[in-house]
């Protein structure tokens, strides 16, 4: 498998085929003695803003903290959870409690649902 | 039969991004200001867009991913955001040249000027993608669109003299006004092949949950839509041709270009040409809309479908809202909607390559498209469009400047 070209961008699904984002980022891990090896996914616009330019992976973690669902900590997956990689990467998690789709739940919670037949997003999100 | 009715996606993509406020108005200026002879343009336009848009759909029937999302992951982010700041900038303009267009055309029928008309026209665009399905989108717009066959009925009772019409089917280069005549050219071409048509049709696959047994009607519906938008186009610049080049009529507004039909239907041309461009400018807005939330939300991998309630796919229910909501506010201050419509078409020739590139790298993925992927017929018509592409993105901004 290369990493790059076989994982990285790929949309991410959820156990119930839920889209919960894309492959924003990778978390390695370099040991002195042992093979590297990819430890974590990354989600979110901080690390992915990062891959364009450094300031402006900053300055979108400063947002993410700031505005919407205030998330300060990066969205990190253990590899451990990823259940097929094909043309999408399936994770055996629920989308809704990994965080990657606080935003999603925000923005329909405070915006979409406030507007006339935007419709109810499910009431049993647990959190 | 159901396969059969796919075809109005192929309408709806034709007449909403083929035949809108950008072919008219080329057409128009094309046929006033030089008979027939720029009609290898659109033909040429046509062609390319054929081959384009049978591969949009073939990719989504495939691979169950639009262009968009095979970008991105075959290309990566960083090339992606590129793209995207390319394809953002120029469907916004469009956008807000086809709000203009419905306004110009609701401003001819009723007197009331097109900026009045801006706050309306959006909440109704608007009120159709957050309350509509993809089917209802896909099947009115073409539906209403088929008044522009109005064009074809009003080429035909001019009587062309169908033999130079053919002759203007081959390219000739012009004896005088070269800056200008090579300016329409790339404004037609420029009309013709815009990437948005293309993102659109292959979400419109997804939502249509096509498979591989619809590569045949996606054939066949890439095929008769855009040839329906090409032939449409031509009828425009025929009665252009035939009406406004004669009496050497310069055609730079569109009060002149709402003459167009008058000829031909004395009772009836003012109201259809009016009814065409609305409808037609309508289906445009409704799909360059869709065409930019579509972008984003496949883009980040986000939650996307007309089908869902607003509130399963927020962020691409507030992308269109938001840029429909900005895409009347130069409308507002009466900014022309046709000068915004020449702008649009130089850039996006000017973005061309950036959109047309990857697809001589992504129809070639076998993991995308396995056995369907494709062959040298269209690998060497995608190899000229993107060598076609480089050079319309070189001229156009120059020839904006001198011919336009």
């Amino acid at each position: 498998m290369h990493v790059v070209r076989d994982v990285l961008d790929k949309k991410l699904l959820d156990h119930e085929d839920e889209s919960m984002g894309r492959i924003d980022g990778l978390v390695m891990q370099i040991g002195k003695s042992s093979q590297p090896r990819i430890t974590h996914i990354a989600v979110g616009g901080a690390t992915l803003w990062a891959r364009v330019h450094p300031t402006l992976g900053r300055i979108a973690r400063r947002m993410a903290g700031k505005w919407g669902p205030k998330r300060r900590e990066k969205v990190r997956i253990p590899w451990s959870r990823v259940r097929t990689v094909g043309r999408d990467v399936t994770l055996d998690v629920e989308a809704k409690h990994a965080g990657a789709i606080d935003w999603e739940i925000w923005i329909a919670r405070h915006i979409v649902e406030r507007i006339p037949g935007g419709g109810h997003e499910e009431p049993d999100d647990g959190d | 039969m159901k396969k059969i009715l796919q075809i109005s996606l192929g309408i709806v993509t034709a007449v909403g991004g083929f035949l809108e406020i950008g072919s008219v108005v080329t057409a128009v200026q094309a046929g006033a200001s030089f008979n027939y002879q720029l009609l290898w343009a659109v033909l040429l336009g046509t062609i390319c867009l054929i081959f384009l848009v049978e591969m949009s759909g073939r990719l989504a029937a495939v691979s169950k991913h639009t262009i968009v999302e095979a970008t991105r992951e075959r290309f990566g982010f960083p090339f992606f955001f590129i793209v995207m700041i390319g394809m953002t900038l120029v469907a916004f303009l469009v956008l807000v040249a086809e709000l203009g267009g419905i306004g110009l055309s609701l401003q001819i029928l009723t007197g009331i000027g097109f900026p009045w008309w801006a706050i309306p026209v959006s909440f109704l665009v608007w009120l159709l993608m957050w309350k509509g399905t993809f089917g209802l989108i896909e099947n009115g717009a073409s539906l209403l669109g088929l008044v522009t066959l109005s064009f074809v009925v009003a080429a035909v009772r001019l009587h062309p003299d169908w033999g130079s019409a053919a002759h203007g089917l081959l390219p000739t280069f012009p004896g005088a006004r070269k800056a200008s005549y090579w300016f329409v050219a790339v404004s037609i071409l420029g009309a013709s092949i815009s990437p948005s048509l293309m993102y659109f049709y292959s979400s419109g696959a997804i939502e249509d949950e096509w498979d591989e047994s619809y590569i045949p009607i996606n054939r066949l519906t890439a095929t008769l839509g855009m040839s329906l938008g090409g032939f449409l186009s031509m009828a425009v610049l025929v009665v252009a041709a035939l009406v406004f080049h004669p009496r050497g009529i310069d055609v730079q507004k569109f009060e002149q270009a709402s003459l167009l039909m008058t000829t031909a239907l004395p009772k009836w041309g003012f109201t259809l040409f009016a009814l065409s461009m609305l409808f037609a400018c309508f289906g445009a807005a409704l799909e360059i809309s869709l065409a930019i939330a579509y972008f984003f939300a496949q883009g980040f991998g986000w939650n996307w479908s007309e089908d869902l309630a607003p509130s399963r796919d927020a962020r691409f229910c507030l992308t269109y809202t938001i840029i429909i909501l900005l895409g009347a506010v130069p409308l507002l201050f009466g900014v022309d909607p046709v000068k915004v419509t020449v702008m649009s078409m130089a850039l996006t020739s000017a973005t061309l390559p950036l959109a047309i590139v990857p697809f001589i790298f992504l129809m070639n993925d076998p993991i995308y498209l396995g056995k369907h992927r494709n062959g040298w017929l269209s690998n060497s018509v995608v190899l000229i469009i993107i060598l076609l592409s480089f050079i319309l993105a070189v001229i156009s901004i120059p020839l904006e400047l001198i011919g336009g």
